[in-house]
């Protein structure tokens, strides 16, 4: 069926152009729409949202209730509850970003009580069935340490325990519904508390004592009567390693309290007393709890390593037996650093343990699996914080590819070259009985990721901070591959499409720059976008720290872009190596994020390698103090067509279209009015200030978007104590500078061109901006807008238009923002942190993904799709009134000629 | 081996300091922390069972986040003095923001929020009380085949017209009386008009071929 439907598609076309070409015929039955949104029918045709929680940080199950959850509390600051079959989210409820939102305990009984904040701390109940919040009260301790506090419930008391290192243990415990407290706080004189301790509720636990006899002590801090443990630490490990002894308490809500000594001890505090286990660690990284078992209590561990790989063991306690139905070894499943959050076992009817294991990986994902070590499900929790996003352009297919080579071969007579085309001609003819044949199954698999006719499916690559690399399909959501690279650390990465998927005797080459995770050094990853395969140089580990990339815009023989790469002593990598004599009038510019120093240079092929030069130096912020708080440039992806736009009075207006212009958004402190936002245009290959504009009592968001002439960037003012949107356009006026099809250069132009600003009042506090992006931009722009309140909302650039003539609408003071106007309806999205455009193949389609706690792909068309029939287009209809006309054509021909007849006769 | 258990356990009981108790919805001046407080009033149509988990508190955007409970009331904790926007996130009702100033004094006001007359004070009262405004449009209607809109669109009066003119006119040229009386006003129209100049010149260098052609007209008029 693809071979035939790839075959038929450009007749195909030719009569949907015909069609459309017949507009006013498409105009009677169709009457035009003036809104930008779409049907109710069309929820989930063209966008998918997927909901995550971020790495999780405390669960339990909910067994209460009848419907079985998982609560969990992430470090996103999220408190949720899972579904146990399908790990879909039920609800969830987002805290703040900052420290007040740090959810510090989870505590799941009857209901579920969360402890957020750090002093001031809000104390919260929820109905687990519902989500509700049933009571909430806030707790302010009176101490300023409070940072090694611990927190547990025990009781239906909050029981809060605050050391203080050297002299006491501060415990006190609040009624869980009212807060209020029980009358006390007591203080446990507690003096060789240190920072290496651990609360194994309701033990806190330490070593403490000089090095050659220390001490491990332990204390109920529940009990009126203080109760000191204290055992020479000798008892339980070895002489030799007592030196830096490891002390951690057992993970996932563990039924005894009980902690890991050392690497392998494990040690029960039962009726006030140390018990050493009999069962070991298997792994000095395991991971293990105790559960309630079928037999009495046992002892679950978990770990990964090369040889056995990953591994889940189970122990009875009692008798230190192994419990061999929940045993796992499994050297496919790619765990790394697997941990138990949670676990809970049932009995089943033949004695056997029936259990479900929440498995944390440091990864970020998350998987619950069932004893025997079979995975129910996995969640990718590293997507909740993209970093680094790239559409990459699927392959086109092999009947495609072989036409395309046909033309690629250059050496070869005419008789080759016939050949060739005999042949190619053979295989489509012998493709297209296949399809007829109805063989298409076999073809489907890997036809099914080729390039469509209008390039909209893509392949989705985003990088993680968990330094996890995924691949999704854009159309489905589905993630087609994934990769985790446990040294990458994507805060500042950039992905380049180095090689598109258009030159079929090469693959695909995405580049994936990164910074390592523990030196901070250069990390380069490439692969192929479409299968995740590493290629080429692969894994490539600098040992420097990287300034600056970029791709350098011509392509080498193999149609690969290199990496240009400035480090921090200013030397420069081409990658490949081979690719350095490419490198002519390239220029680089590093901005400094604190000093809002900017710095240019340009790079040169001296004949043995690329060298730096500094160019130029700008201070954006003038003499005093500044830092930048954003930065926009024009995207790779964007190509700018139209030279110019045509005014009311059909005059034609130039835009000062320079591709190398940065806005900088700089926040400053002027002594005559406190703060203040700069924003600068610079060309960043001469250094010369194209635009600027000032906001007095200011203080800026870090949100700019730049797209040909047009810049975007919000402030808060604090004078009127609202959010502003500001826009500046750039226009060389009536006349053109340049002759059309002249390249722009930066270095030879002197004119200044014309800036025109504009200020508007955004009633709403956007977290990401960002333009849509169409193929030739003829197409009008949009905004994107992620708000706090969670909607993704586009607006007109003809809103936001910093010239005003008569042809736009009305200028409002205060931006309307319609509900129409919300790219994801009613699917909120939370915390959305970036927004992506993309060209589709349409030039009146741009692809659009945004990214933040939840994952949200659209695609919006902002003239509307005027190059497509509508989605709802009667192609019955269009064809029974052709038919019918046609009909009636003849038979009226008919009926006229007897008419004539008839009167001839008479 | 033997080993002499040297674990000492230390019975020592001490009542320590007394803190008094807090009770955190009272505001707690001292610490210039404040409490804005509300309830929030879901619309009549709303889906009752879900609201309350739909439903968020933004201050300042998202500064600080307050849930409500099965009532619809809540609280945002800790809040410093200053000046707040406050808003009910809800993903299909509209409720309006309303801003809440506490002085250092700890007094509250509650007002309507203008971002364009920004000294222009509506107060509202305080405890809060949100009601939803309208629910959320965001899609676009199908349109509905309905036949005034297929007459009344203006192609179809176009060609509706014109086509009626073509039926019915000549057949009221069939009518004798009619004729008579289109006759009569042609006749008249004749009468009041001055000859034109044109037509003074035609019939002046042609002589009867105008009239000629006239009948000729009429004839093939009469065939149709």
């Amino acid at each position: 069926m693809g071979v035939l439907s790839s075959n038929l598609k450009p007749s195909f076309l030719g009569l949907l152009k015909f069609l459309n070409n017949m507009n006013w015929f498409i105009v009677f039955f169709s009457l035009i729409n003036i809104s930008v949104c779409i049907y109710e029918d069309q929820i989930g045709k063209f966008d998918w949202r997927q909901t995550y929680v971020g790495r999780i940080k405390f669960a339990q199950f909910d067994t209460v209730s009848t419907a079985k959850k998982i609560i969990v509390a992430t470090e996103e600051n999220v408190l949720a509850a899972l579904n146990l079959k399908t790990g879909q989210v039920v609800w969830r409820h987002v805290f703040e970003t900052a420290s007040t939102g740090n959810i510090q305990l989870l505590h799941v009984g009857e209901k579920v009580t969360t402890v957020t904040g750090s002093n001031p701390y809000l104390v919260r109940g929820w109905d687990s069935n519902t989500g509700v919040l049933i009571w909430e009260w806030s707790l302010t301790v009176q101490n300023d340490l409070t940072e090694y506090s611990q927190w547990w419930v025990q009781n239906n008391m909050l029981v809060h325990v605050l050391p203080v290192f050297g002299s006491h243990i501060e415990v006190t415990m609040y009624n869980l519904l009212t807060g209020s407290n029980r009358g006390a706080s007591s203080m446990l004189p507690a003096i060789w508390t240190n920072e290496r301790c651990i609360l194994t509720a309701p033990h806190y636990t330490c070593i403490s004592g000089p090095l050659e006899s220390q001490l491990l002590l332990s204390i109920d801090v529940t009990s009126n009567a203080v109760k000191i443990i204290s055992k020479p630490l000798t008892d339980y490990v070895d002489i030799q390693q007592t030196v830096s002894v490891n002390l951690r308490p057992l993970g996932g809500n563990s039924i005894i309290p009980g902690f890991v000594l050392g690497n392998d001890k494990i040690v029960f505090i039962r009726d006030n007393n140390f018990e050493k286990s009999k069962v070991q660690l298997g792994d000095k990284s395991a991971s293990a709890t105790v559960v309630d078992g079928a037999n009495g209590h046992i002892l679950v561990q978990t770990w990964m390593d090369d040889v056995t790989g990953f591994t889940l063991t189970a122990d009875s306690v009692s008798t230190g037996k192994e419990v061999t139905d929940i045993y796992c070894s499994d050297k496919t499943l790619n765990i790394p650093k697997p941990e138990l959050l949670a676990v809970m076992c049932t009995r089943t009817s033949r004695e056997q343990n029936a259990c479900r294991l929440l498995i944390n990986a440091a990864d970020d994902a998350v998987h619950l699996m069932q004893q025997g070590g079979r995975a129910l499900w996995a969640r990718e929790e590293a997507l909740s914080r993209a970093r680094a996003v790239e559409f990459v352009e699927l392959p086109v297919s092999d009947t495609d590819a072989a036409l395309e080579s046909e033309f690629d071969q250059k050496e070869g007579s005419v008789w080759s070259a016939f050949a060739r085309r005999l042949l190619t001609q053979y295989q489509q003819l012998q493709n297209l009985i296949r399809s007829l044949q109805g063989e298409s199954a076999v073809q489907k698999t890997p036809s099914s990721l080729v390039r469509d006719y209008f390039n909209l499916h893509r392949i989705i690559v985003i990088v993680t901070d968990a330094g996890k690399i995924f691949g999704i399909d854009n159309l489905s959501g589905e993630i087609l591959w994934r990769r985790y690279e446990a040294g990458l650390s994507a805060q500042s990465a950039s992905v380049f499409t180095r090689r598109s998927a258009r030159t079929p005797p090469h693959h695909a080459h995405l580049s994936v720059v990164a910074t390592q995770r523990d030196t901070g050094n250069g990390f380069i990853l490439s692969l192929n976008p479409i299968t995740g395969e590493l290629i080429d140089e692969g894994k490539l580990i600098l040992n420097v720290r990287l300034l600056q990339c970029m791709m350098l815009h011509v392509p080498d023989s193999e149609k690969l872009h290199a990496l240009v790469l400035l480090d921090e002593k200013e030397n420069v990598l081409v990658l490949p190596s081979s690719a350095a004599p490419l490198v002519e009038d390239v220029y680089m510019y590093v901005a400094e994020k604190d000093t809002a120093k900017v710095q240019g240079y340009s790079l040169r092929f001296d004949g043995k390698g690329v060298r730096a030069q500094r160019t130029w130096a700008a201070r954006l912020g003038g003499a005093g103090a500044a830092r930048v708080a954003a930065t926009a440039t024009r995207s790779r992806l964007e190509h700018v067509r139209a030279p110019g736009r045509a005014l009311a009075d059909r005059s034609v207006l130039y835009k000062y279209s320079n591709p190398n212009l940065v806005l900088f958004v700089v926040e400053r402190l002027d002594p005559l009015y406190k703060e203040e936002v700069v924003a600068v245009a610079l060309d960043v290959v001469s250094g010369a200030l194209a635009g600027a504009a000032a906001h007095r009592r200011a203080r800026a968001l870090p949100l700019a978007a730049h797209a040909d002439n047009c810049f975007v960037y919000l402030y808060r003012s604090e004078k009127h104590r609202r959010l502003e949107l500001a826009t500046m356009e750039l226009y060389e006026g009536k006349e053109r500078w340049l002759e059309p099809g002249v390249p722009f250069s930066s270095l030879e132009s002197n004119q200044v061109p014309i800036v025109e600003h504009q200020a508007f009042i955004l009633p709403a506090t956007p977290t990401a901006a960002a333009f849509t992006i169409t193929e030739r931009s003829l197409t009008d722009r949009h905004v994107l807008l992620g708000l706090s309140s969670g909607a993704v909302v586009e607006l007109p650039w003809a809103y936001l238009e910093a010239r005003r003539d008569e042809s736009l609408p009305v200028a409002a003071p205060e931006l309307p923002l319609p509900a129409d106007a919300t790219l994801n309806y009613n699917r909120t999205l939370q915390r959305v942190s970036a927004l992506h455009a993309a060209p589709a193949g349409l030039e009146s389609t741009s692809l659009v993904l945004v990214t933040g706690l939840d994952l949200f792909y659209t695609r919006v068309a902002p003239s509307k799709t005027f190059d497509l029939l509508k989605d709802d287009f009667d192609y019955y209809l269009i064809t029974i009134v052709l038919s019918a006309l046609i009909v009636a054509t003849y038979s009226t021909k008919y009926f006229a000629s007897r008419k004539m007849l008839k009167q001839a006769w008479k | 081996m033997l080993r002499f258990e040297h674990s000492i356990a230390i019975f020592v009981c001490i009542i320590a300091n007394v803190f008094c108790a807090l009770n955190s919805v009272e505001e707690d001046v001292g610490t210039g922390k404040y409490v804005i407080e509300g309830r929030v009033f879901p619309a009549d149509d709303q889906d009752l069972s879900t609201w309350q988990v739909d439903t968020r508190i933004h201050v300042n955007g998202g500064e600080y986040i307050g849930f409500i409970k099965d009532d619809g009331s809540f609280t945002i904790y800790n809040v410093p003095t200053g000046s707040y926007v406050v808003e009910i996130v809800n993903p299909d009702y509209m409720y309006e923001p309303i801003r809440v100033e506490i002085n250092s004094k700890g007094k509250y006001r509650a007002r309507k929020v203008n971002y364009i007359q920004t000294s222009q004070v509506i107060q509202v009262p305080y405890p809060l009380r949100m009601k939803a405004i309208t629910k959320f449009r965001y899609f676009q209607m199908r349109e509905q085949w309905r036949l005034t809109d297929f007459l009344f669109n203006p192609m179809v009066i176009m060609m509706v017209l014109p086509l009626l003119l073509i039926m019915i006119l000549p057949k009221m040229m069939n009518d004798p009386e009619t004729k008579e009386d289109l006759k009569q006003i042609s006749n008249m129209a004749k009468m009041s008009e001055l000859p034109e100049m044109s037509e003074m010149f035609t019939s002046l260098f042609s002589g009867g071929a105008a009239t000629k052609a006239n009948v000729k007209a009429k004839q093939i008029k009469k065939r149709q």
